[in-house]
């Protein structure tokens, strides 16, 4: 018996993916001209590093402006408000990116047209549907990339400068990009799912429209509202960097009291965003795990 | 038994989570009722002020040497080529810098988080429970270690990495090394999470050999745990890698020199014409990146 562990060459597969990994960050390192003293800050920069992060474990509970315009809400009430339209602008984002992703993803998979479908009844019809389908599934992959591939705070910019501030810009910056992580996604999801049962419904005669919602999508949805719950959570996360642009989610805040030195405010809207995070973060998990499992 | 009958009860026995019926429910409540609370108005998007805001951009965003011309491929090519020997290739290669370096320290912070936070090596007693009961401290000890390990993972990983930026550009300036300790931060946190996971499901069989050979937790970790997790954190690895590129790009606009630098630049100074280049550059920077950690994944799924 020969155990199974003598390997012919001494160095394998993720051992040589590691080295060329570690190589190409030396690069990165070289070509940046980054030094280990340049992360010690100044002495300007030591005192406010020391100021703010001793706030860490003091955050403020009322607002330490000197000047604060009356008709101003509490600062406890605003940070809670702030998490309330953060989560507002992520949810309307994924609102809109979950039935797109669905649409796009249905056409940008292969499913629909890859193995001649019986509901194609003429010879003309299904001469058409073979020409049609992998033009129509080429440009919704292409339309895809291209949604996800620009950034959301990408978008944001873009919308900023051609509409001007507004909303629903926000909320078309996230989903755009979303709708496309989550078409492909749903695309892909769909196209690995077994196709017996949908060869079976097709067997007994259903139609194209049956096979798919019957056939089809049952076995991707586990997968796919899995996927969704964490999507929901990186839609919070874009959502509140949102408001670094100006838009009344916790990072409008975080900027504003970060830059009159309110320090122990930003700990406060900080707390807030982790808190928030955090609670869609162990959420996702828990449903990501009793469907995966 | 007839097939009804058959279908009933598969019907009735199919699985059922209490949690996710809850959840999907919660899920599907605020994507309706979130349109209570943000104030969306579709109609003013399309308002005569921003459309006619939006047809000045449409025209601005015409390369500079093509303005009131018309369009010239050659022209528009050699604008472009103009601006990537000027500052273009530079963003370029230096997102790349940022995401590269940011990620292997992420990788690495996030081993020592799994190692950390994982329940069967962060134990009193590592893979051999049954060999002598251990003492209250060090029970309580590996308890509180993977307790605050975990939380200090979701801490890292909940604060966005644009928000960790913004931070550090504050206390460091705007240097390199912001965008990479942000990348760096929020990524470990991911990782440490992820790999926790998997070290615990690693097999414990030639773990626990190594454990009654005498080998001590370290030696454990790195002659045992290590080989064994190392396929999956590449994967995951790669994934990461793939949104630290697209972060990357981003986390210029706070100042420091990477893409987003010169379309903070851009949007001040009103080119449009560059800006919207710089945006199709940082599109084409994230689609090689995606190609790039998919052919990463190929390879170590092949191994």
């Amino acid at each position: 018996m020969t155990l199974p562990v003598a390997r012919r060459f001494p160095f394998r597969t993720p051992s040589l993916v590691t080295a060329g990994i570690l190589a190409a960050a030396l690069w990165g390192y070289v070509h940046l001209e980054l030094r280990l003293g340049d992360l010690v800050p100044g002495s300007g920069g030591v005192t406010v590093a020391a100021e703010f992060f001793s706030r860490a474990v003091s955050p403020a509970l009322v607002s330490e402006a000197d000047f604060v315009p009356s008709g101003t809400p509490p600062l406890l009430l605003n940070a809670a408000n702030a998490a309330l339209l953060t989560v507002g602008f992520a949810a309307a984002a994924m609102g809109l990116a979950i039935p797109m992703g669905f649409v796009l993803g249905f056409f940008a998979s292969t499913a629909w047209w890859e193995e001649d479908p019986a509901g194609a009844r003429s010879r003309t019809l299904r001469t058409l549907r073979r020409m049609a389908g992998p033009v129509v599934f080429g440009s919704t992959r292409v339309l895809l990339a291209v949604l996800r591939s620009v950034h959301e705070l990408l978008w944001a910019v873009l919308f900023l400068v051609a509409l001007g501030l507004s909303n629903a810009a926000a909320v078309l910056a996230i989903a755009l990009p979303f709708s496309g992580v989550l078409g492909k996604l749903f695309a892909d999801l769909i196209d690995e799912a077994p196709r017996s049962g949908a060869h079976a419904l097709r067997a007994a005669g259903a139609t194209n429209s049956q096979v798919y919602l019957f056939g089809l999508l049952p076995l991707a949805l586990p997968d796919i509202i899995a996927y969704m719950f964490y999507r929901f959570e990186c839609a919070l996360r874009s959502s509140a960097i949102l408001g670094f642009f100006g838009y009344p989610t916790l990072g409008l805040y975080i900027r504003q009291s970060f830059s009159s030195t309110n320090y122990g405010e930003v700990w406060t809207y900080l707390y807030a965003l982790v808190l928030l995070v955090a609670v869609f973060d162990v959420w996702s998990f828990g449903v990501r795990r009793r469907i995966l499992a | 038994m007839s097939a009804a009958v058959s279908v009933d009860e598969l019907w009735r026995e199919r699985p059922r989570s209490g949690f996710i019926r809850g959840s999907l429910i919660v899920f599907t409540a605020l994507i309706f009722g979130c349109w209570f609370l943000v104030d969306v108005d579709w109609a003013d998007l399309v308002s005569a002020r921003r459309l006619s805001n939006l047809e000045r951009f449409l025209l601005e965003i015409r390369p500079f040497p093509l303005h009131e011309l018309p369009w010239s491929w050659s022209v528009a090519w050699q604008w472009a080529r103009e601006f990537m020997g000027q500052r273009g290739l530079e963003a370029v290669l230096a997102t790349l810098a940022i995401s590269l370096v940011a990620i292997v320290l992420a990788t690495l912070g996030g081993a020592l988080g799994s190692l950390l936070a994982a329940r069967t090596i962060a134990a009193a007693e590592p893979y051999l429970p049954e060999s002598r009961a251990p003492s209250r401290t060090a029970l309580w000890t590996a308890r509180s270690l993977v307790a605050s390990t975990r939380a200090a993972l979701v801490g890292l990983r909940c604060v966005p990495e644009y928000v960790w930026a913004f931070l550090f550009v504050a206390l460091v300036g705007p240097h390199a090394w912001a965008a990479i300790l942000a990348l760096g931060l929020h990524n470990a946190g991911i990782l440490g999470r992820l790999g926790a996971e998997t070290v615990e499901n690693a097999d414990p069989a030639p773990l626990r050999a190594l454990r009654a050979l005498g080998a001590r937790r370290s030696q454990i970790a790195a002659t045992g745990v290590l080989p064994l997790v190392l396929p999956r954190f590449l994967l995951y690895f790669s994934y990461r890698w793939e949104t630290c590129v697209r972060e990357a790009t981003v986390l210029g606009m706070l100042g420091i020199a990477s893409l987003g630098y010169w379309v903070e630049d851009a949007r001040t100074r009103g080119h449009y014409d560059t800006l919207m280049l710089l945006v199709v550059l940082g599109a084409l920077i994230v689609l090689a990146g995606d190609l790039l950690s998919t052919v990463l994944r190929r390879v170590i799924r092949r191994a």
